[in-house]
């Protein structure tokens, strides 16, 4: 009798903890105003507690839930021990995420280096902060100290739902942009610990709706949005019917082409958002004229990979193997990716160690390629006819954005990644100015929506975040005139469109590179290559 | 009265080589452990370098270089933290080397030519740690994130460093050679059965020296289990360590090996 007491009212225990926990994480509509642009980007004062409420709506979907191998029904009962076992394993599995959380200095080189601290003065966004959510628990539970004399001792906290509440709050305010990092002395990463903090809280149970649910269906359906493969095929049709039309000319955006020469990979944003569709447009043009075979194909309709943004290899392998297939089954020589930030470092940086070696392809080119570095090599070979002044009316910036930009390097120089699309959009454009030195390169502001953070639900920590970026492109605007910033992210490209109207300038003014390359692009006869 | 005088000499005696012997055995043994198992035998899954981070194996060593030496990734956001950072661990260390020549015998000619300016030295040292102390303590952005253990190791080697500075003058000066030679059996492991028998040579019994070796010792405990593993935690550090070629060569997972 007594047994079954217990148990019962360990069950209410547990189920009134998940309802508190539900009520807390709420998600709650909040409207936030984007300050006036001034062209500077000042330091704030320290705000406590200011974006506390704002919080991302919670996954509830059972299917999606179980699908994904995480807890289906709210906040599981053991939720301490589970927590504590999956960040054990996280510390074991991941040499950056046991380093970086020993060895911060809390120097203080990072503080004001964060988007979303700019934006919001929050002191919990501040990198080193955010970091030092999971630094107390680690010191608490896992340093011989902590477990000696406990959290007072090492300045550590306990697990308890208030701290819940504020790992999944402040662990969905980093976009994982890496920009602390550049600054840290010991180049400490606060987005693997982000990482880590998110796949911890997705197995207690608490997991984001915008990013899971886009990762379940980059693996069971294939693509981001959720497009059957008739869809894709439909959508692509149009796309190819619109070049048809506005060129005259037998333009191809080929599909499941078997003996292609290039698979190409591209965020499925491209197929028909806007402006994501005109970089389409850049792409078919580069191909058709410089006379290469290529083709997209349905079963990897996505380049973008979700899996990056939480520590679960499983997740992100699985959506990354859909690429290595097609390009088995469609028999294709080289795999190039389109513009997108952190699908291009997932398929750079990490095809290789997860699905390589990529014996069966090219060896005469990267494996994968990029589209700017097979852009810019045409156009150095003289093999794309260009008139820079369909172009004539922009006064064009590079926003480069934070994966590529901290990522990987392209065409085999460390900092080709800032100098090949800048190279590119100078062979297509009569004007290029840059934003002031501290927004660009390596030290590049996020969008303000990566790694998860794009859903609507999320506008609170779009705004702000997108601050930055914006008084950069504000002062270039007042300073040269300039009128249309270029990208190779698929993100960036959703967010900035967006923020542009929300801080009074126009969204025409964003979009890719190749949308530039479309329309400089001399199309017909080649006369020579 | 003699016999009194001996029982305090022996007692120093064994405070001190108890000390420096038990201080050297945690800092070593938790140091390498840390760096064994606690970074080297972690496995990293991916490559995450960072820009700028070079194609080849010579350009990561450079770039590391940088970083150890001149603090090129610090150098990038704060001048102020940059300059009394570097200050501080350049001093630091010239002040550990100049403190070889109680170890080494003999004295290598620029460890020798170095206490010149050793003064000079352990009072930029002094600044530097003030103006790291003031910054933490004033900057709201820095105060916010700093804890008690932030505070804890600038006092700490504060106090060494001034009780260093105070031993460099006559009044406090212990009897160096006596010292050296006490410290040279400690090295070679004899002390403890050479102060059962009342060997000649003695620790200085000079409390400000004690104190000081005491703060030291006190460093070198508390090295290991805490921020200061820094120093030897960087060179594994993913973002900095690895090189940018992952498209080159193939980095293979250790999870999936074996």
């Amino acid at each position: 009798m007594t047994k079954e007491k217990t148990a019962e009212e360990q069950c209410n225990e547990a189920c009134e903890a998940n309802e508190r926990i539900q009520e807390q994480l709420k998600f709650s509509k909040i409207k936030v105003k984007a300050v006036k642009l001034t062209g500077e980007i000042n330091i704030p004062e320290l705000n406590p507690k200011s974006m506390l409420s704002v919080k991302p709506q919670l996954l509830t979907a059972k299917e999606m839930l179980e699908h994904l191998g995480y807890p289906a029904g709210g906040l599981v009962p053991n939720w301490k021990e589970v927590f504590l076992r999956k960040m054990d394993e996280m510390l074991k599995k991941y040499r950056s995420v046991k380093l970086y959380m020993d060895i911060c200095v809390k120097c203080g080189a990072c503080v004001d280096k964060c988007h979303y601290y700019l934006g919001t003065g929050d002191p919990l966004n501040m990198p080193v902060a955010r970091q030092e959510l999971m630094r107390k628990v680690y010191r608490r539970y896992f340093t011989l100290p902590g477990k000696l004399f406990g959290s007072r001792f090492v300045n550590g906290s306990d697990l308890s739902e208030e701290l819940l509440v504020m790992w999944y709050t402040y662990f969905y305010q980093c976009s994982e942009c890496r920009r602390c990092s550049v600054f840290c002395p010991y180049g400490i990463d606060t987005a693997e610990i982000t990482m880590a903090a998110r796949e911890i809280l997705n197995s207690v149970g608490i997991v984001q709706k915008y990013l899971h649910e886009i990762i379940f269906k980059a693996q069971v359906i294939g693509n981001n949005l959720g497009m059957q493969q008739n869809a894709i095929v439909n959508a692509l049709e149009f796309v190819q019917d619109e070049l048809q039309e506005e060129t005259g000319l037998d333009i191809k955006v080929p599909i499941d082409v078997e003996g292609a020469e290039v698979l190409f990979v591209t965020p499925s944003a491209d197929f028909f958002a806007s402006p994501h569709i005109e970089s389409l447009y850049g792409y078919a043009k580069v191909f058709h004229q410089a006379g290469i075979s290529w083709t997209m194909s349905t079963h990897a309709s996505e380049g973008g990979n979700f899996g990056l943004f939480i520590h679960n290899y499983e997740h992100m392998k699985k959506i990354n193997k859909r690429i290595w297939e097609a390009a088995r089954a469609l028999k294709v020589k080289r795999v190039v990716g389109g513009e997108c930030g952190h699908m291009w470092r997932v398929l750079s940086s990490y095809s290789n160690t997860m699905w390589g070696p990529f014996d069966y392809l090219d060896q005469k080119y990267k494996r994968p390629q990029h589209i700017c570095e097979l852009t810019n090599d045409l156009l150095n070979r003289g093999a794309l006819k260009i008139d820079k002044s369909a172009n004539e009316e922009f006064i064009v910036t590079m926003h480069d954005s934070c994966q590529v930009a901290r990522g990987m390097e392209l065409g085999g120089m460390p900092n080709g990644q800032f100098e090949i699309p800048r190279a590119v959009i100078r062979g297509v454009c009569e004007k290029f100015v840059e934003m002031p030195a501290d927004t660009i390169k390596e030290r590049t502001f996020c969008c303000g929506a990566g790694q998860g953070l794009l859903g609507d639900d999320m506008m609170a920590t779009r705004v702000k975040g997108a601050m930055p970026r914006m008084q950069a492109y504000h002062y270039a605007k007042r300073e040269s005139g300039v009128n249309f910033v270029a990208l190779i992210c698929a993100i960036c490209k959703a967010q900035l469109s967006k923020m542009f109207p929300e801080y009074g300038v126009a969204m025409e003014e964003v979009g890719g590179i190749h949308q530039l390359v479309g329309r400089a692009i001399v199309l017909g006869a080649k006369e020579s290559v | 009265m003699n016999g009194m005088m001996n029982g305090i000499k022996f007692m120093i005696d064994m405070y001190v080589s108890g000390i420096v012997y038990a201080a050297c055995l945690v800092f070593v043994a938790g140091f390498l452990c840390k760096i064994y198992y606690g970074y080297y035998k972690t496995p990293q899954p991916l490559k995450i370098p960072q820009t700028p981070q070079p194609t080849t194996l010579s350009g990561v060593i450079m770039r590391m270089a940088g970083d150890v030496f001149f603090f090129r990734s610090l150098a990038k956001g704060t001048t102020l933290l940059f300059i009394a950072g570097w200050v501080f661990h350049f001093t630091f260390f010239l002040m550990i080397i100049r403190h070889l020549r109680y170890f080494v015998n003999p004295v290598p000619g620029f460890i020798i030519a170095l206490g010149n300016g050793a003064l000079a030295i352990a009072s930029l040292l002094m600044v530097a740690l003030v103006v790291l102390f003031l910054r933490r303590f004033i900057n709201k952005k820095v105060n916010y994130v700093s804890s008690f253990a932030d505070y804890f190791v600038l006092l700490l080697i504060m106090g060494i460093v001034q009780s260093g500075i105070m031993l460099h003058y006559e009044r406090f000066r212990p009897n160096i050679i006596e010292g050296k030679a006490f410290m040279l059996e400690l090295l070679e492991l004899k002390t403890p059965f050479l102060v059962m028998i009342m060997h000649p040579h003695h620790a200085p019994g000079n409390s400000l020296f004690i104190t000081h070796l005491s703060l030291v010792a006190l460093l070198l405990i508390y090295f290991p289990f805490s921020k200061l593993m820094h120093a030897g935690g960087y060179f594994f550090s993913p973002t900095r360590n690895m090189i940018n070629n992952a498209r080159e060569v193939r980095y293979i997972n250790p999870w999936d090996k074996g």
